[in-house]
């Protein structure tokens, strides 16, 4: 019966129960969003770090993936060794260029990723055929290019190297005819990529990249730990840098340390705002029945049984509210995610809102909690209510 | 035999700003089981601060009150509020239903509070519906029915735990002559049928109905 009651109680003013629901499930949708940022774009992050199966990264020394234009020097016997190395599975090169395609009177430009076809851990081919290890006349497009350039699988596009204004050449040119059709993982949304081999963009790239190589991706042996492996290369090989996906997500994770505790904050407040919600609900409840409760203690009833009827209330309210919350919060987590993830130079791969399992009952138990100090405060005022005095006053 | 209540040199005060108000002073009661006590006097005279320390909602200032030869003053509130809800009917002026519930819920309450199983609770308040003859607004909420109707299903309440005293504070004070009339009957009958009554009252009808009055004046007992 006192479910029953809690409601019947509720539904005494449903305006009011209704804009304080409202503001609960705001609250609560907040809260959701929060938890879910919180961890969710680190552990997307792994995720798509290790989505091609290469676990370790080598790149120029004090630098993470990409995070600058600098490059490896003897890239070539630098592959050679690092292949023939133990616990090393496989290993790819790449080198990030840009070239142009000339459309009419314009220069389109690309985002070029020479790769050794055999061995690499950034594009997933759709359609076509992927490239040959030593071949310098196809290329791969990446479906944003392929839209912008309106060109197919068999077309033919000419390449434009890198302009160097230090370097009175004029920049090379190929020809060169399109292969398949990739997905490339860590490309921002509507990033324009294609892919060549190595040899074919580090001629594009122009006299200094002969030889050079943004990065090495590594698959570890089955066997192996990614880890120990890191560490091992990383005593041999002190002129790069090495790092496991794990050390990459703990360097994202201390760029997102300021990110992360903005959620806290934001979240913490959205629990302050359903205690105050919540608390200032049940409060003016118990003094419009202050009567009715002062009767029921004249009665017999316990301090107890009040104290619990009046939680329960709380509690209703909150688990109502939170379950509307969980809706609401989700429908704006997806929301947010599309904004969130279209910004530039961002891998669109990457999700920012992720659920967890751990995480989304630990902040369910913190609502729940939440729920029942709201109510205390409010539900001991009104188990202690004196009985005789209350009575009387409540007489007209 | 033990009375079922037993009050001695009870006082009341009140502190009010730098006032004492002095509700009650040297009261000193006895009323034996199955006895029809009626309490009248003006306004202001302490009638309803005197029930309200015999039924244990409030602790004198000094005497003592013993209820079924259990001293009120000793016991914590837990006690307290446990032996109201087993040995005590509380009916008020303005009968204190929970309109949320509906007659029959509002009756089963003190019999859910001291863990009465369902069924057994469902049978006493069918019982106790019929003797107030209120069965056939068993399922309306209280906020559907008029004043009479609500007294009656108060004191069904008040009678669910079976107590050994009923207390009653005006009982007829909101309702008009023939309603009130119900209610006196409807007394009579719980007098009848062997409970022990202690009624606050303005209603002469009523006052003339019990076995004995007695008068309050200025806090005192004055015959
Ligand atoms: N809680 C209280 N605080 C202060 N004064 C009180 C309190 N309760 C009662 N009094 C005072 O005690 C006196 C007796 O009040 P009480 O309510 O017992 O009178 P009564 O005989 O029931 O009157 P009525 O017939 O109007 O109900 C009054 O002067 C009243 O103002
Ligand atoms: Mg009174």
């Amino acid at each position: 019966m006192s479910w029953r009651r809690a409601v019947r109680d509720l539904l005494r003013h449903r305006v009011r129960t209704a804009l304080s629901l409202l503001g609960v499930a705001i609250a609560t949708a907040l809260l959701l969003d929060m938890v879910l940022l919180s961890g969710g774009i680190e552990r997307s992050f792994g995720r798509l770090l290790v989505s091609r199966g290469y676990q370790l990264r080598v790149s120029p020394r004090g630098t993470l993936p990409f995070d600058t234009d600098a490059t490896l020097d003897s890239a070539g016997q630098l592959l050679a060794a690092l292949r023939a190395e133990p616990g090393v599975a496989r290993a790819g090169a790449v080198l990030g260029t840009t070239a142009f395609v000339r459309r009419r009177q314009a220069l389109t430009p690309l985002v070029v990723y020479g790769v050794t076809p055999e061995a690499q851990g950034i594009y997933q081919l759709d359609r076509g055929r992927d490239l040959a290890p030593t071949d310098t006349t196809s290329v791969l497009l990446g479906t944003p290019s392929a839209r912008r350039l309106g060109l197919g699988i068999g077309d033919t596009l000419r390449l434009v190297g890198r302009l160097d204004p230090r370097v009175a050449a004029a920049a090379v040119t190929r020809l060169v005819t399109v292969r398949g059709l990739a997905r490339f993982v860590y490309d921002a949304k509507d990033q324009p990529s294609v892919a060549v081999t190595l040899r074919l963009a580090q001629r594009l790239a122009g006299p200094a990249a002969v030889n050079r190589a943004s990065l090495f991706m590594m698959q570890t042996t089955s066997g192996a730990r990614a880890d120990s492996v890191a560490a091992q290369l990383r005593r041999k090989y002190p002129a790069v840098s090495i790092n496991s996906v794990a050390d990459m997500v703990a360097q994202f994770r201390l760029r997102l340390s300021y990110f992360r505790q903005l959620s806290l904050i934001l979240g913490s407040i959205s629990l302050v705002v359903t205690v105050l919600l919540v608390g200032t609900l049940l409060s003016i409840a118990v003094n419009e029945r202050i009567g009715e409760i002062a009767a029921l203690r004249a009665i017999g009833i316990a301090r107890s049984s009040i104290l619990r009827q009046v939680v329960l209330e709380g509690l209703l309210l909150t688990v109502t509210g939170g379950t509307l919350g969980v809706g609401l919060g989700i429908g704006t987590a997806r929301w947010l995610d599309a904004i969130l993830t279209s910004f530039p130079g961002l891998p669109a791969a990457i999700s920012f809102f992720v659920p967890d399992a751990r995480q989304l009952s630990t902040a369910a138990i913190t609502l729940l909690i939440t729920g029942v100090l709201a109510g205390l405060l409010p539900a001991s005022r009104a188990a202690s209510t004196p009985i005789a005095a209350t009575l009387r006053n409540d007489a007209p | 035999m033990m009375p079922v209540i037993l009050a001695r040199n009870v006082d009341k005060q009140y502190r009010l700003a730098k006032q004492d108000i002095h509700a009650v002073r040297g009261v000193s009661l006895s009323v034996a089981t199955g006895e029809y006590l009626a309490v009248v006097g003006p306004s202001g005279s302490g009638k309803s601060t005197l029930l309200t320390l015999l039924g244990g909602l409030d602790q004198p200032s000094a005497g003592s009150i013993a209820l079924l030869g259990q001293e009120l003053g000793g016991l914590s509130d837990r006690a307290l509020t446990r032996l109201r809800l087993e040995r005590v009917g509380f009916v008020f002026q303005r009968f204190h239903l929970l309109p949320v519930l509906t007659a029959s819920e509002n009756i089963e309450l003190p019999m859910a509070e001291r863990r009465v199983p369902r069924a057994e609770r469902r049978v006493r308040t069918r019982e106790l519906l019929d003797y107030v003859a209120m069965s056939h607004r068993a399922d309306h909420r209280a906020t559907q029915l008029s004043g009479g109707e609500m007294q009656r299903v108060a004191i069904a309440r008040a009678l669910a735990n079976q107590p050994a005293i009923l207390l009653a504070d005006e009982p007829t004070g909101e309702l008009d002559a023939a309603t009130g009339r119900e209610i006196l009957a409807l007394f009579r009958r719980l007098h009848g049928d062997g409970l022990t009554l202690v009624v606050v009252t303005h209603d002469d009808r009523l006052a003339a109905d019990a076995q004995r009055v007695i008068h309050m004046l200025d806090g005192r007992i004055a015959g």
